[in-house]
């Protein structure tokens, strides 16, 4: 059972005296069970609407739309208390305390008041608690929210830009906390963020969206290999030399500081064998691999 | 890259009973609400200082030469009312008692009117009071009731809270249950302590008489319904405001209904006053209801212009239903857009 389904699913806004815009144009998203789902996109191409269909905070226009097996938004109350969110900014009480803010909402869903003091301790905030939400840093504020969003044990979280405004040691800690929850095979987290490379170290599977459509998804090693270009980075002893046997052969060569950078190779065996036959030993051979972030630029800049 | 789910079945959104309290809560933590309420406690005891320095049980002397002067000034105006009747000159058409005046009584010139610092009578000020603190209760309840909701707005806690209960008609169930509950109490306040200061009043600066017999069912009716009025603006005002979505705006209109709207329908057209919430509002409170009167020209059967005064009797009951009718508008309004909106 897929935690997210979503399935020609459409949303447009309307805009007085303006064309209404589309945000959602026949999306199609499906979310497995357990583990790290990154959920990238630029600005505007429709993450957060996604986010939003998903908790029942926006109307879809049309579409099937599941949260762990039950229609949205008919069924949302069966599962919400399985579902911790943090949307964009945390949205707290400024005059509150952190753990008054907490133990509100913990009231508000039947949670223990015990759990608050937990999730407090799981963002490292127990000791700042009783201090006023509007005296928190950013860090601080993004914390609580996470805390927030894990008060109710919840089966799905859905984090839409939880590093916002941490620093490096926070981004770790944070990272290393949804690595935790995603791992214990019950939770899945539905990461939605700009940081590709936390995406790429914390997440299993991967959806990229672009103008309102999902343009890739799977595992990250797969979407990634779906974007690989062939290129390898070889060391010789003897760089020119190697360069002109490999262009004979018929190979795309450059140069790459003090190696070479062999295009588009189908065969690394056969490179290595017009190589040794010349003379020519390989002291390294690296594929070079894609990056999330090429793939990500290379996906989201093709035409819809 | 689905696994098998096997933990438990997911969780059910949490019960009302908890979002009720949740709500409660909210409405007491607010620091706006407290602040509110404390200035509402300095006013009273500013009006119960102002109250025993107005007032003062006079002394037996000065209680005599009241009366004396009382009794002069009676004889006096029945004397010229006398000479007024007798004159003969009361034009065609109008009556006597119009022309000249009713019989002067001890009721229509009290003698506290006499006397230079009056003292406080529970049986003529307490009805009075309990209108005058209805009013203020009300002008605090709307007040009350918009910030409630008008804070979950800019603070955007409505969105938050819908990730915890999603079925929007039951969160604002939940805030429209605690806004009534809280205005009932309010206002109930209020009127208690008003109760309790007329008491104190008539104890240390009264008049000494005893209220007259069906007094307390008249005084408890005026609050009770002085209560209901209270719960009528702070509706309003949570209405309104989750209408606008800002409690400053929400203000805003109601300052621009009562200053430019209500005066408005006032000078042009008169005719148009049983509809003014304010009317209705002192109509719902104040025994027996509200005798309008405006101005109406007219034509007589030969075609000459004609002036006459009508006067319009709002009762309680019609008062009633019609507060109770923009209530559920304003607040059905807000309700209904809250559940078919799009929230960011």
């Amino acid at each position: 059972m897929p935690a997210v389904e979503m399935h020609a699913v459409s949303k447009s806004y309307r805009r007085r005296g303006k064309p209404p815009t589309r945000a959602l144009d026949d999306l199609h998203l499906v979310v497995g069970t357990g583990g790290v789902h990154g959920f990238l996109g630029p600005n505007g191409s429709g993450k957060t609407t996604t986010i939003r269909v998903l908790l029942g905070l926006v109307r879809a226009d049309a579409g099937d739309v599941r949260l762990l097996d039950r229609p949205v938004p008919a069924g949302l109350p069966e599962v919400i208390g399985s579902v911790g969110a943090l949307v964009e900014t945390p949205l707290f009480f400024p005059g509150f305390s952190g753990r008054r803010n907490l133990r509100l909402l913990a009231e508000t869903a039947g949670v223990p008041r015990g759990r608050v003091e937990e999730v407090l301790e799981l963002v490292d905030l127990r000791d700042r608690a009783g201090e006023r939400f509007a005296g928190y840093s950013l860090g601080m504020k993004q914390r609580l929210g996470i805390a927030a969003a894990l008060l109710k044990q919840p089966r799905l979280l859905v984090l839409d830009e939880p590093s916002n405004g941490l620093d490096p040691a926070g981004i770790k800690d944070v990272r290393e906390l949804i690595r935790r929850l995603g791992s214990d095979g019950a939770t899945t987290v539905l990461l939605s963020s700009h940081l590709l490379a936390e995406i790429q170290q914390v997440a299993d599977s991967v959806s990229i969206m672009a103008r309102g459509r999902c343009i890739a998804s799977g595992p990250v090693r797969e979407v990634l290999a779906g974007r690989s270009t062939g290129d390898v980075r070889i060391r010789v002893p003897d760089r020119a030399a190697a360069t002109a046997v490999l262009t004979a052969a018929g190979f795309r060569v450059s140069p790459a500081d003090d190696a070479l950078l062999v295009s588009a190779v189908s065969a690394p065996g056969q490179l290595t064998r017009v190589l040794a036959e010349a003379g020519h030993y390989l002291e390294e051979l690296t594929p070079v691999a894609a990056d999330l972030e090429s793939a990500f630029l290379a996906l989201t800049a093709e035409p819809a | 890259m689905s696994a098998v789910l096997t933990s438990p079945p997911p969780a059910r959104a949490g019960r009302f009973g908890g979002l009720l309290r949740a709500e409660a809560h909210r409405f007491l933590s607010r620091r706006f609400i407290r602040v509110l309420l404390l200035l509402t406690l300095l006013g009273w005891v500013a009006t119960l200082v102002i109250c025993l320095l107005g007032f003062r049980t006079p002394t037996a002397e000065e209680l005599a030469t009241a009366r004396q002067t009382q009794q002069e000034q009676i004889q006096v105006s029945n004397e010229g009312r006398e000479q007024c009747l007798s004159a003969g000159d009361i034009p065609a058409g109008v009556a006597p008692e119009e022309w000249c005046g009713p019989v002067v009584t001890e009721e229509v010139m009290p003698v506290s009117d006499f006397l230079q610092r009056p003292p406080f009578s529970l049986s003529g000020d307490a009805d009075d009071g309990a209108v005058a603190v209805a009013a203020v209760g009300a002008a605090l309840a709307f007040l009350l009731g918009g910030t409630f909701v008008g804070a979950e707005w800019s603070t955007r806690s409505m969105v938050a809270l819908l990730f915890w209960e999603t079925r929007r008609p039951r969160v604002m169930a939940a805030k429209l249950l605690v806004t009534i509950g809280a205005m009932a109490v309010l206002g109930s306040l209020l009127q208690a302590i008003w109760l309790g200061v007329a008491s104190v009043l008539q104890a240390v600066v009264g008049d000494g008489v005893a209220p007259p017999g069906g007094f307390w069912p008249e005084l408890l009716g005026t609050q009770a319904r002085a209560v209901l009025l209270t719960v009528f603006a702070g509706l309003l005002g949570f209405g309104l405001t989750n209408l606008l979505r800002n409690t400053g705006a929400a203000t805003g209109a109601a300052f621009v209904y009562l200053l430019i709207v209500e005066n408005a329908v006032r000078a042009l057209r008169p005719a148009w006053q049983p509809w003014l919430l304010t009317n209705n509002a002192a109509a719902l409170v104040v025994p027996d209801g509200l005798t309008l009167e405006w101005p109406e020209q007219g034509f007589d059967d030969s075609g000459a212009p004609t002036s006459d005064v009508v006067q319009y009797l709002l009762g309680t009951g019609q008062a009633t239903v019609y507060l109770a009718l923009v209530t559920a508008v304003v607040v059905g309004a807000g309700v209904v857009l809250f559940s078919r909106r799009d929230l960011h």
